[in-house]
């Protein structure tokens, strides 16, 4: 059996397949790749590709006990004992994929992982150095459409706490700047408000309703937050926006001191 | 029973991103949104319109998935023909059984003027129904206490509570199934686990479904 060994993994290297769906109604959120157009890019890469991706996010040493192709998005094959050094990806994130299915089992129909409740992938926690993962059975083809890398502004679509905010701050929203911070992970993205456009935010009291990937959500304090893939089921600050999903991996590839702008869109 | 509120025309069908939509009974908690929004996703459970990926029954509203290509107006069309006044026929019924030991028990009877004798036994003098399922996986809204059991919650979030809490606050009482930080009143704990990933599915307790806690020997 053909056995991987991370040799260095940075922080937040994660098992993710397409994720975990269906599961809401436990509380559970799907988790699934940051940029999904990059995990099934690293997968149309191969002839074949197993059904799970380890995301890395500074780049990852791994080596494998017999010859294995694997693509980061390039396809290559690598030979027994090799040390492999993935490149840091230029956004946030970058995958990497092999021939063959990781043999792990799934947890409730997924290999995906939930860094935040500690679920799924491998042992429900993130990848460091001297973990092993055997190779299961070979994968399947996978298509993908790339759809050119778009640019300019995120597009959103009002929210469904959107009323809550006056028309004059809704207004501005969609012509203000806001910097990509460090606090970021699978959770969320914490944003600097540069033009202080919640600085009065006042603290609602809201009934805790559904979160999907993209909700921004502002704080009682005014912090903008984008909620990502390992978020919260549901949650009470109100969402003023959410990101389409088209332009959801964009967004999670922005590097902290980014500077983005969101267009709101017509459903 | 209580559809009281008028007709579905009352619903708000939301655009939740593109991928999602929110049928939203009310804007405030209250027992007749939380059984409508119950009662929908099980009619939408039962007979699902086309494109929809997922339904989750939440406080007062119903999570829709829907897949790529479906065109939100036509759908919130259907949907709006779908939503009635139906309130939730009555779940499963749980005994829960609850070690009223919590470091808040004493402060939060004392918001309700009862010590904490008095308070326990209203707090388990009737039936509730799990409100929801949100916030962390398995983890349960059970409610509604009467109005001498409202009280707000804690100034201070506690950083972390173990799997099986017992929490308290407005008027409702939840059960954490997994390490979570918490505003409620910590109240008390119990054995009972509703989350359990090695099972499909992976919780026990169903929103709709009647909770009585009682007090472990």
């Amino acid at each position: 059996m053909t056995t991987i060994t991370i040799l260095r993994a940075g922080p937040l290297t994660t098992l993710q397949d397409e994720g975990r769906f269906g599961m809401l109604r436990h509380g559970i959120s799907a988790s699934g790749p940051m940029d999904r157009g990059a995990f099934m890019a690293a997968g149309a890469a191969l002839e074949r590709a197993g059904s799970t991706a380890i995301e890395h996010t500074q780049g990852l040493a791994f080596e494998a006990d017999e010859a294995v192709r694997v693509a980061w998005p390039e396809a290559r094959h690598i030979k027994a004992g090799e040390r492999v050094e993935v490149p840091a990806a230029s956004g946030n994130y970058g995958y990497v994929r092999f021939e063959r299915e990781l043999d792990i089992a799934p947890l409730l129909g997924s290999m995906a992982t939930n860094v935040t409740v500690g679920l799924g992938g491998y042992k429900g926690r993130a990848l460091r150095a001297g973990d092993r993962i055997a190779l299961g059975k070979r994968g399947v083809p996978v298509t993908t459409n790339a759809a050119a890398a778009a640019e300019g502004p995120i597009r959103v679509i009002w929210g469904i706490h959107a009323d809550l905010f006056p028309s004059a701050l809704r207004q501005r929203f969609g012509e203000a700047s806001f910097r990509i911070t460090t606090q970021l992970d699978r959770m969320g993205v914490q944003l600097e408000d540069v033009a202080g456009l919640f600085r009065d935010q006042r603290r609602l009291t809201l009934v805790s309703d559904f979160i999907v990937p993209g909700d921004v959500q502002i704080l009682g304090d005014g912090t903008p937050i984008v909620l990502m893939r390992d978020h919260q089921p549901t949650g009470g600050y109100p969402r003023i926006a959410t990101i389409v999903d088209a332009d959801l991996d964009r967004f999670a590839q922005m590097r902290p001191g980014t500077m983005v702008n969101f267009r709101p869109v017509a459903r | 029973m209580n559809g009281d509120s008028g007709a579905g025309e009352d619903a708000a069908i939301l655009p939740l991103g593109d991928r999602a939509l929110l049928v939203r009974f009310a804007e405030t908690l209250s027992e007749d949104a939380n059984r409508r929004a119950i009662a929908f996703a099980a009619r939408l459970d039962a007979y699902p319109p086309d494109g929809i990926e997922e339904v989750a029954p939440g406080l007062v509203s119903v999570l829709i998935r829907t897949a790529p290509s479906v065109d939100f107006w036509r759908l919130s069309g259907e949907l709006r023909l779908l939503v009635g006044n139906e309130v939730a026929a009555p779940g499963r019924r749980h005994e829960i059984a609850v070690s009223f030991d919590g470091e808040d028990l004493a402060e939060a009877a004392a918001l309700t003027g009862m010590p904490p004798g008095a308070f326990i036994a209203r707090h388990n003098s009737k039936d509730l129904r799990v409100l929801a399922t949100g916030f962390a996986p398995g983890f349960v809204y059970c409610g509604f206490h009467d109005n001498t059991l409202v009280v707000p919650r804690r100034e201070k979030v506690r950083p972390m509570v173990p799997a099986g809490t017992v929490i308290f606050a407005a008027g409702q009482t939840a059960i954490a199934a997994t390490p979570i930080r918490t505003g409620w009143h910590v109240i008390g704990r119990t054995a009972f686990r509703n989350f359990d990933p090695a099972q499909d599915p992976p919780t026990t307790l169903s929103a709709g479904d009647t909770v009585r806690f009682v007090s472990a020997r």
